[in-house]
């Protein structure tokens, strides 16, 4: 392996800070700044084999696409786009399957949907209440409604006042009380409908509500629902937050039932990313489906990513990138380990580590039955309780030899002593297996998350070069630069020792931890560097090192990435332990 | 005035002028939003002649959220636990309507005690109980109703000291006896042969062994 000064000479011919900012910035159009209008995705150039294809969409994006089912299924069934709207929705929007169950039964699919009232059929209410409820149905409008006939769009939202009406909810009967109803019928006041609404949407995240009466399963209309929110019935501005939260809550049930789509999971973000490539459960075992939608920030001041890079920002947590993985839940990028084993790890993490930790510092074996011991107190006369054989808690030998020396041991090179350490030792070697990659792997995510720190230093530092050194702003953005990439990098090495440990032994593995060892030495160089307190004498220099560092660094993390990305299209990676998706591991050894 | 403030007192007032319906509901303390309600067992059933009260509470968002209602009397009732009172029945979680009122609600309630449906249970041993033998369940209800809601009880339950914890537990007194004898505490077996419904036909499945095992744990 050449050495970093070599490989950054090589590099450094053509790297410039021109260049560099170039390079950013396509990167940033090749990830982020998809066409919103095109649902498929178009090849943009040759991806890096640890990269997936994927496309960023906004909330209207993705109504866009709904609106094109919607009016799809208009055109076939000839139906209203309310009534389209519900069918998809009560379908999970499986459009074929819809299709196929609507042509063999329109009637019952309309029902089924909330669409249409059912005709009544032989009381057949549950039984809980058959005794004494009375029923609220009222006479059934479309009775004999042929299944051909197009479904009537629910009764026009314009609110009616009959003479002498009593709301059943809230019991006001005065006389300029204006109701409303569904297909049903069923009549309530206003403000009932729009607290009753409201309420399902903000208390119970529902997007399907229900008509009001008991028993009732006609489901409110968007049309209908858009009316009652935005009639002066209620607060407005409660009305505005339940009807904005409805729009999302149709928008991310019609991204959960579609498979090649997925909300971004960030708080308060509301776009979506679309992945087709990883939307089956066998495309995981090849690749780790990495993606942005594009935002960065927490919370509600999300901003796209060219706001940051205009603003010239873009440190710390408020820029931080909306990165999550396509195939798990696991929040953040994960590469360049599998969904499935990554989950593995995390489970066994948090099944194990304190546990294993605990045992490790409280307790001992047993060097004759193995029988974990823990010393609560008393002296270092052990005597265990299941083989009854005796030694020193101190050196591990057995007790007989230390003769009348009680309660103190000075024998610690006694060779029965030795041997029983040995034997401890090993058998203790899985477990410090474990610990060995925990505590790598808990430490390069103590340390990505002080980055928020490394960052505020940073930027402290950048200033001070602008004022101490000729240096302009855009010349100081190597040391911003530089962060990143170290951020970037421990989060591949964090992940690097989640799969070393459930990589079989073997050249594979060497391999991988030789790239993973180079990988690990560069970052902790740069990091080096990014801590040394900044002379004005030598910033050129320090400028230069860091840059060359920066570009080392960032050869490596692709190659460490790259090389697995391409083990696993290639099925070079063999597993220690049963990994679903994949061959049972030969034998289980470590 | 407050939505919800004048349809509870509506529907307080409603009920207290019914002097046809066996319903009771009655404010606990000051509150309106929580209230005790009332009715006797239905006819025909082990929970004739009981009176069963139940504790009410009216959420903020009442009445498009369900109320919340618990049995406040101790009933022997697959879909009622024995233990707190909680009730399982749809209309008081995901079927709930705004139009149903609490006196609707308590009349399922009622009805509910009329139908039991231990596919669906609160309580899993009321529920197995209720599957292995009925017979024995129904006695069990009564004594339970006889003791706890006042109710006449039955001919065998008379004749038992109230607060009989064998008959509670809806067992036979000479199966508790017999292991009793083996010189185990009699609340352990109550306990153990509870836990193993030790009832009706269910007998034969279980092996004076694995009686012994499930006391001896």
């Amino acid at each position: 392996m050449s050495s970093d000064y070599e490989f950054s000479d090589d590099d450094g011919d053509y790297y410039d800070d021109g260049d560099m900012m170039d390079t950013q910035e396509d990167e940033d159009d090749d990830e982020m700044m998809g066409s919103y209008d095109d649902f498929k995705i178009t090849p943009k150039g040759k991806h890096k084999s640890y990269e997936v294809e994927y496309e960023s969409l906004s909330q209207d994006a993705v109504e866009q696409l709904m609106s094109a089912d919607v009016e799809h299924i208009c055109g076939i069934f000839g139906v209203d786009r309310d009534a389209a709207l519900l069918l998809l929705r009560s379908m999970s929007w499986n459009k074929e399957r819809l299709i196929e169950k609507y042509m063999d039964n329109a009637t019952s699919v309309l029902c089924a949907a909330g669409i249409q009232v059912p005709e009544p059929t032989p009381e057949t209410s549950r039984p809980h209440s058959t005794t004494a409820r009375r029923s609220t149905r009222s006479t059934n409008k479309f009775l004999g409604l042929s299944s051909a006939s197009k479904p009537k769009s629910p009764t026009p939202p314009a609110a009616t006042s009959p003479k002498s009406f009593v709301c059943p909810i809230c019991f006001d009967d005065s006389p300029d009380l204006t109701t409303r109803a569904l297909v049903c019928e069923h009549q309530f006041c206003t403000g009932c409908w729009a607290t009753y609404i409201c309420s399902k949407i903000r208390d119970e995240g529902e997007h399907a509500i229900r008509c009001m009466a008991e028993g009732c399963h006609i489901i409110a209309p968007d049309t209908f629902v858009r009316t009652v929110l935005s009639s002066e019935d209620g607060d407005p501005e409660e009305n505005a937050l339940a009807l904005s939260r409805f729009h999302e809550l149709v928008v991310r049930h019609f991204v959960a039932s579609n498979a090649s789509l997925k909300y971004c999971p960030y708080p308060g973000c509301t776009n979506t990313v679309s992945c087709p490539s990883a939307s089956s459960k066998s495309s995981l075992i090849l690749m780790v489906p990495t993606v942005s939608c594009g935002a960065r920030g927490i919370g509600g001041q999300s901003v796209s990513a060219s706001q940051v890079l205009e603003k010239g920002g873009g440190l710390g947590i408020q820029a931080k990138e909306h990165k999550f993985c396509f195939g798990c839940p696991i929040d953040g990028d994960h590469r360049p380990l599998i969904c499935t084993v990554a989950r593995m790890w995390i489970k066994k993490c948090r099944d194990d580590s304190e546990t294993a930790n605990w045992i490790k510092s409280n307790t001992k074996e047993c060097t004759n039955c193995l029988s974990t011991i823990e010393k609560n107190g008393g002296c270092n006369h052990m005597t265990c309780k299941k083989c009854k054989h005796e030694f020193c808690w101190v050196c591990m030998g057995p007790w007989s030899e230390h003769g009348t020396q009680w309660y103190s041991c000075n024998r610690y090179d006694e060779k029965a002593g030795i041997d029983a350490r040995d034997a401890q030792s090993r058998s203790r070697a899985s477990l410090e297996r474990y610990l060995h990659y925990y505590n790598r792997w808990a430490n390069h995510e103590q340390s990505a998350k002080l980055s928020i720190d490394l960052y505020a230093k940073t930027e402290k530092k950048m200033e001070d070069m602008q004022v101490t050194s000729a240096l302009t702003w855009i010349e100081v953005q190597f040391m911003k630069k530089a962060v990143e990439e170290v951020d970037k990098c421990r989060m591949t090495l964090k992940w690097t020792y989640a799969m070393a440990y459930y990589l079989a032994k073997g050249n594979e593995k060497d391999l991988f931890e030789d790239n993973q060892r180079d990988l690990e030495k560069a970052v902790e160089d740069l990091s080096e560097l990014l801590e040394s307190p900044i002379e004005p004498e030598t910033i050129p220099q320090l400028r230069q090192k860091v840059t060359d560092k920066t570009v080392y660094v960032q050869n490596r993390n692709e190659i460490v990435l790259e090389d697995t990305a391409n083990g696993f299209l290639e099925g070079r990676w063999k597993w220690n332990a049963v990994v679903e998706g994949f061959d049972e591991p030969e034998r289980l050894e470590y | 005035m407050d939505a919800r403030l004048r349809r509870v007192t509506r529907e307080i007032a409603d009920c207290k002028n019914d002097k046809t319906s066996s319903i009771k509901i009655e404010t606990i303390d000051e509150s309106p939003f929580h209230l005790k309600g009332s009715f006797p067992g239905p006819e025909g059933t082990p929970y004739q002649g009981g009176n069963f009260e139940i504790d009410i509470v009216i959420p903020e968002s009442y009445p498009f959220q369900p109320v919340k209602m618990k049995f406040i009397t101790k009933v022997y009732h697959p879909n009622v636990s024995s233990a707190s009172g909680a009730i399982c029945l749809d209309i008081l979680k995901d079927a709930w309507s705004p139009v149903l009122t609490l006196k609707s609600t308590l009349i399922s309630l009622q009805s509910l005690l009329c139908s039991p449906e231990p596919n669906d249970p609160q309580d899993a041993e009321v529920a197995k109980h209720y599957m292995t033998s009925k017979a024995s369940f129904e006695e069990t209800a009564t004594y339970w109703t006889h003791i706890y809601a006042g109710g006449p009880g039955s001919k065998d339950a008379k004749q038992l000291n109230s607060g009989d914890d064998v008959a509670i537990a809806g067992l036979e007194h000479t199966h508790v006896d017999r292991f009793v004898e083996l010189g185990f505490p009699k609340a352990k077996v109550v306990d153990a042969l509870r836990r193993l419904n030790y009832r009706g036909n269910n007998i034969r499945n279980i092996p004076d062994d694995r009686v012994i095992e499930e006391l001896l744990k």
